[in-house]
């Protein structure tokens, strides 16, 4: 059997998407829809949000990256959303190719189209790290319109910093070079898993407000928005029941190498014994 | 828009063409390089012209051109800044010493911001956080002391040359376990993460492609 499939190697590649998309169609029981959770994070998101005054500025940090974008991509539609429901100006900042790339994808689909108060889209901005203490640190050149304090005092002048992460630049670079140059603001973070044991520190410490950070939490967040609470469909059916088939078919592979490694050696060592 | 219904041309064509380069990779892990290794060309292309458009739309013009032209003594710091960018342009035709410059100046300000930051926004707050204090809270005391026996743990991990004692080396061991146990869990996140990924692509293939369950 195993010499028919080492001729055929495409079989169980082809394998494991058949059933991730069978997967992905049928519908997951109650007790394994992600929204259902109660979240820490999406509770503590929204109460900042609801700590931001009207006609305040939020800044809006959009570094996410091509490869883990897909899982922060409806709760980020969704914070924004909720944001922009509000009477704000909205400030939107990219440090990343990656992230201005998918900025205007998403304000091209509509994203922060429908907002109450103000837009700035302060572009692209390089140099990363240093950019970043820039922007901190002076007065940002922003054209047209009130722009909120940006104009005379740059970021400092933001009533909230919404940072979604990405590889390359995320709430720990904001912690790092934006809040010891202005002092306390609140700052709320979007970042894929991959992200969290990086993130987590900060929020225990204070220095990030609130996470979104897994797929529970953005489910939840969606959920208490009034949305459908997937967080990798926009607004189709929660498909956390193809999560949990990706990951037993991985655990499922990572026991076969363990098993294919550990059983030859024990067998070398038997015959070594006898 | 469903790619295989009718639908806005430009959005149906759209689709088309990324539900083909999906199709593309996946049959990468098929077993067919031959246009996988054509579509990460084509990756690679469209980042570099989109780099390259990024560039000078959003950077050289607005930020170095447009000011100089309009006020060429008002700004000395741009010539200087016009002068690093052309030496950096010419690097391949210039002496090695001149052309490390522009090189030197950006690693050395880009390691001083990072270097900077990781000492004032996550050391000097993280430790001050992680420091055990008595508490009333015996949950919170064992955290901290947990915390900090990890810590130690990981740094006997690095102690290298020299001879240890058997505590020493017991210790270290121990580090180099949780050091591989926390590689684990960021690899365990790693696969959520990658899962997402391919399960949006799968999802994109079935509802907006070809339109089941849509």
């Amino acid at each position: 059997m195993t010499e028919r499939l080492g001729r055929l190697p495409w079989i169980v590649p082809l394998a494991v998407l058949v059933v991730l998309a069978a997967a992905t169609l049928v519908p997951p029981p109650d007790g394994l829809t992600l929204a259902a959770r109660s979240s820490d994070g999406a509770a503590a998101v929204r109460a900042v949000l609801d700590e931001v005054p009207a006609g305040g500025t939020v800044t809006v940090g959009f570094d996410p990256d091509v490869g883990t974008y897909p899982e922060i991509r409806s709760a980020t539609r969704s914070l924004i959303a909720a944001v922009t429901a509000r009477d704000v100006t909205l400030a939107f900042v990219s440090l990343t190719p990656e992230g201005r790339a998918l900025l205007v994808s998403e304000r091209g689909r509509g994203m922060a189209a429908d907002v109450a108060g103000e837009i700035v889209d302060l572009g692209f901005v390089a140099g990363s790290e240093a950019a970043l203490a820039s922007l901190s640190a002076r007065a940002v050149p922003v054209g047209g319109g009130t722009a909120g304090g940006l104009r005379a005092e740059g970021l400092g002048a933001s009533d909230l910093m919404l940072v979604i992460g990405g590889n390359d630049i995320g709430p720990r670079t904001w912690v790092e070079q934006v809040l010891p140059r202005v002092g306390p603001t609140p700052l709320v973070a979007v970042t894929p898993t991959i992200l969290l044991p990086e993130t987590l520190p900060y929020l225990e410490t204070g220095q990030v407000d609130a996470l979104i950070g897994t797929p529970g939490d953005a489910a939840a967040f969606i959920a208490a928005e009034g949305g459908s609470g997937d967080p990798v469909d926009g607004d189709r059916p929660a498909n956390a029941l193809a999560v949990v088939v990706g990951l037993l078919m991985a655990f499922g592979a990572l026991g076969h190498a363990l098993v294919a490694r550990v059983v030859p050696a024990a067998r070398l060592r038997g015959f070594d014994a006898g | 828009v469903t790619g295989l219904s009718d639908g806005v041309p430009g959005e149906a064509i759209a689709t088309w063409v990324a539900a083909l380069v999906t199709l593309v990779v996946l049959g990468g892990l098929l077993g067919e390089r031959r246009l996988f290794g054509w579509s990460q060309h084509l990756l690679a292309g469209l980042l570099t012209g989109f780099l390259a458009v990024l560039a000078i739309r959003e950077v050289i013009l607005p930020r170095v051109v447009e000011p100089l032209a309009s006020d060429p003594a008002g700004r000395p710091e741009l010539w200087v800044v016009l002068a690093v960018g052309a030496l950096a342009a010419a690097a391949p035709w210039v002496p090695r010493a001149v052309a490390i410059i522009p090189i030197s100046v950006a690693v050395g300000t880009l390691s001083a911001f990072a270097l900077g930051g990781a000492v004032v926004g996550t050391i000097v707050p993280q430790v001050a956080a992680a420091i055990a204090e008595p508490s009333a809270d015996p949950t919170a005391t064992a955290a901290a002391v947990g915390s900090a026996a990890v810590s130690a743990l990981v740094l006997a991990s690095f102690l290298h040359g020299g001879r240890k004692g058997r505590i020493a080396a017991a210790m270290s061991g121990a580090g180099r376990w949780v050091l591989l146990a926390g590689l684990g869990g960021w690899l365990g996140y790693l696969l959520l993460s990658r899962l997402v990924l391919l399960l949006d692509r799968i999802a994109f293939l079935l509802r907006d492609w070809i339109g089941i369950g849509a």
